[in-house]
């Protein structure tokens, strides 16, 4: 019988660690894909679709922000310290969220329902957990994910099968960014913790779970994954592709004019 | 090359379980289903809503302008309105002579 | 001031030109909005079409010099609120050209137009965001200025346009008090920043005080426009009240305002200032400012690199229904 946590204070000091680092991974993953989400902010291929990715990326941004908010909670620096002043090494987002793919919509859109499909996945993990306030803040968020999952269900097939030039371009995305993806579930010193403590699932027991949901959802979209495809790993320990310093040296730049300065 | 010139489908939200689903604008959309993803994010990212319906606007029919005095009334229609009737405040006890005469 | 209409362009006898006239204007005159089906002076069509198509330009090309410092906002605050906010001008967009749609204009054709610069859009936009307190700047100033002009033709004669100005200026509301907290707070700031933010402002101002278009006194467009209700107020009159409501507020706030004439007539209670160069104004809306070939050329990059994904929508929607996806994994 697993122990309920009521508060962050109930955790003892390995257990607390082991939220935090589950935390940033939760956190640095979600505002980054925000950041890549509000690059087509003005950009997108239609007018609607504008608003609707800028609103995901919205809501992607809200949820990293609770999640830094929690860690702050746990003794770590308020948020916009954490974010607009943190070192590369520091950061553990996974790759698929830190590759640029500027002014490529396919690749954002796989991207995007890659992720979506993980962090449903993890905030399920989370609302079922023995952590309260996780538990709580995870329910309240996962009302946001439906949309997400929503506008991936509907646009996945329909690139997918649109023309040819659109399946070529989606299975050249999905090519790309499926190791990438695989790469979200690296397991990291925690999982055990967390496992034992009844917080959250196993990193190789979601990436099960995604890798089913995913694969149904890209076979109705004539899209083929690589059974063979070996993650790409580094992400949750410091090690990220050049694309992740670009933007933080783009995100960054501002803030470190002057770090004490509000603006 | 027409290719942003979808039909378009007029919005409707409804802001609250059991009220009236309420027109709020209109959006452009290869499908149906597209245009609930398209219209849930122009009209829903700030009101209230527990409820969205799109319809293609080719499927609405409309009255004339011009025949907009169809909808006055020319005669008296207050036969139709609780305030067309008068209420007393005392009802009168009927007679014994009204009785009788009923006989 | 009476505008005869062109029998010739509306296709109609002088007389009945004269007739349909007298109850389109008897209507105006009411107050009642005019709708797309009921009949109106092709004149006044055209010029609508004009005057929408520029504004719904103006929104989309006004979220490209803000948009492009989404990527550098200082804090989760600034950052989410900037991409509301660019997402809304976009959201603009999208209603301003549904409203010209209403007119008989084609979307596509007016993207086309904006792509090919066939078509305008506001001055202010044609010039760059060289630093992050340009988009304070922006934010205030020129969504101020933008709420001034759109209050007044929110409430104009033409049904569809009235009603996406209101949508509009609610959203606007947000704009212009997320722009002025972030004027405040920089003017508050420390000497860098407040020297940041009176950079800005003087590099703005010019093109601000040309925002609500020429003076009256050369203005063509104005009177058919004030005639027809749906400009209720000339360009003068809109750019003295934006300065009676902005000005104070930046005097206090220790910025210099960069005119050296700029006063207040004590007796009318107007704001005197420097005639802007109208010159510079035409050279810079008919494509001639410092960005406006980026800009168009952005516009137009965006358009035809989504060319593929609008093609690919269009047969997935010409095959079979696809199923309705759950929303759950």
């Amino acid at each position: 019988m697993i122990a309920t946590m009521e508060t962050l204070n109930d955790l003892d000091a390995p257990t607390k660690s082991a939220v935090i680092d589950l935390l940033y991974r939760l956190a640095d993953d979600a505002i980054i894909i925000g950041h890549r989400g509000s690059e087509w902010t003005g950009f997108a291929p239609i007018l609607e679709e504008d608003i609707a990715f800028s609103s995901m990326a919205q809501d992607d941004m809200g949820h990293a922000l609770t999640f830094y908010q929690m860690l702050h909670e746990l003794g770590e620096p308020d948020p916009d310290t954490n974010v607009f002043g943190r070192k590369l090494e520091q950061w553990k987002c996974a790759s698929l969220v830190s590759l640029c793919s500027k002014r490529d919509w396919a690749k954002s859109l796989v991207r995007k329902y890659f992720y979506d499909v993980a962090e449903s996945l993890r905030l399920e993990s989370l609302a079922q957990g023995s952590l309260v306030p996780l538990a709580q803040l995870a329910r309240k968020l996962s009302s946001e994910k439906k949309y997400h999952l929503m506008h991936g269900h509907m646009w996945m097939p329909r690139l997918g099968q649109g023309t040819d030039e659109s399946h070529q371009l989606m299975q050249d995305a999905v090519d790309t960014l499926y190791p990438h993806a695989l790469g979200m579930f690296e397991s990291t010193g925690a999982d055990d913790l967390l496992d034992q403590a009844g917080i959250f699932l196993r990193e190789d027991e979601l990436r099960k779970r995604w890798v089913a949901a995913v694969d149904k959802v890209l076979g109705e979209s004539s899209l083929k994954i690589n059974a063979k495809a070996s993650p790409v790993y580094g992400g949750r320990s410091g090690k990220h592709p050049d694309d992740l310093a670009t933007l933080l040296d783009g995100m960054q730049l501002v803030y470190k004019l002057d770090p004490s300065a509000k603006w | 090359m027409n290719d942003t010139q979808w039909p378009v489908y007029e919005v409707f939200h409804q802001q609250a379980r059991g009220e009236a689903h309420i027109h709020v604008g209109s959006v452009h959309a290869p499908d149906a289903q597209m245009a609930l993803v398209m219209a849930k994010e122009q009209y829903c990212r700030r009101q209230a809503c527990v409820n969205l319906w799109v319809a293609p606007a080719s499927a609405i029919l409309a009255t004339d302008y011009q025949d907009g005095d169809m909808f006055e009334h020319a005669t008296d229609k207050s036969y139709r309105e609780s305030w067309g009737y008068k209420t007393p405040k005392t009802i009168k006890k009927s007679k014994a002579s009204d009785k009788e005469s009923a006989k | 001031m009476v505008i005869a209409i062109d029998p010739e362009l509306n296709q109609l006898s002088k007389e009945e030109c004269e007739r349909r006239l007298e109850t389109f204007e008897g209507r105006i005159a009411r107050g009642d909005k005019v709708e797309p089906t009921d009949w109106m002076p092709q004149e006044y069509r055209n010029q609508l079409i004009r005057l929408i198509h520029v504004h719904a330009n103006s929104e989309i090309c006004g979220a490209l010099p803000e948009g492009k410092w989404i990527p550098h906002a200082p804090s989760f605050k600034r950052k989410m609120a900037l991409l509301a906010k660019v997402q809304d001008e976009v959201g603009h967009a999208q209603l301003l050209y549904r409203a010209a749609e209403t007119l008989g204009a084609s979307r596509e054709q007016m993207i086309e137009d904006l792509i090919s610069g066939k078509s305008k859009f506001s001055n202010v936009f044609h010039y760059p965001a060289d630093i992050w307190t340009d988009v304070a700047i922006i934010a205030w100033l020129i969504d101020g200025a933008a709420i001034v002009n759109q209050m007044m033709m929110s409430d104009g004669s033409y049904g569809p346009y009235s009603r996406a100005l209101k949508r509009i200026c609610y959203e606007e509301a947000f704009h212009l008090k997320h722009g002025y907290e972030m004027v405040v707070t920089i003017a508050q700031g420390t000497k860098m920043q407040r020297e940041m933010l009176q950079d800005s402002l003087d590099r703005w101002w010019p093109p601000i005080m040309m925002f609500h278009g020429p003076a009256d006194k050369v203005s063509k467009h104005t009177s058919m426009l004030v005639q027809w209700g749906v400009k209720l107020k000339t360009n003068d009159e809109q750019r003295q009240q934006f300065l009676r409501q902005f000005v104070p507020k930046m005097l206090d706030l220790g910025l210099k305002i960069p005119d050296p004439n700029l006063r207040l007539d004590k007796e009318t209670g107007d704001w005197l200032y420097t005639e802007p160069d109208w010159d510079e104004f035409k050279r810079v809306i008919n494509g001639g400012g410092p960005v406006s070939g980026d800009r168009v050329a952005t516009r137009k990059l965006a358009h035809e690199e989504g060319r593929w994904v609008r093609e690919a929508l269009s047969a997935a929607a010409a095959n079979q229904p696809i199923p309705m996806p759950t929303m759950t994994v």
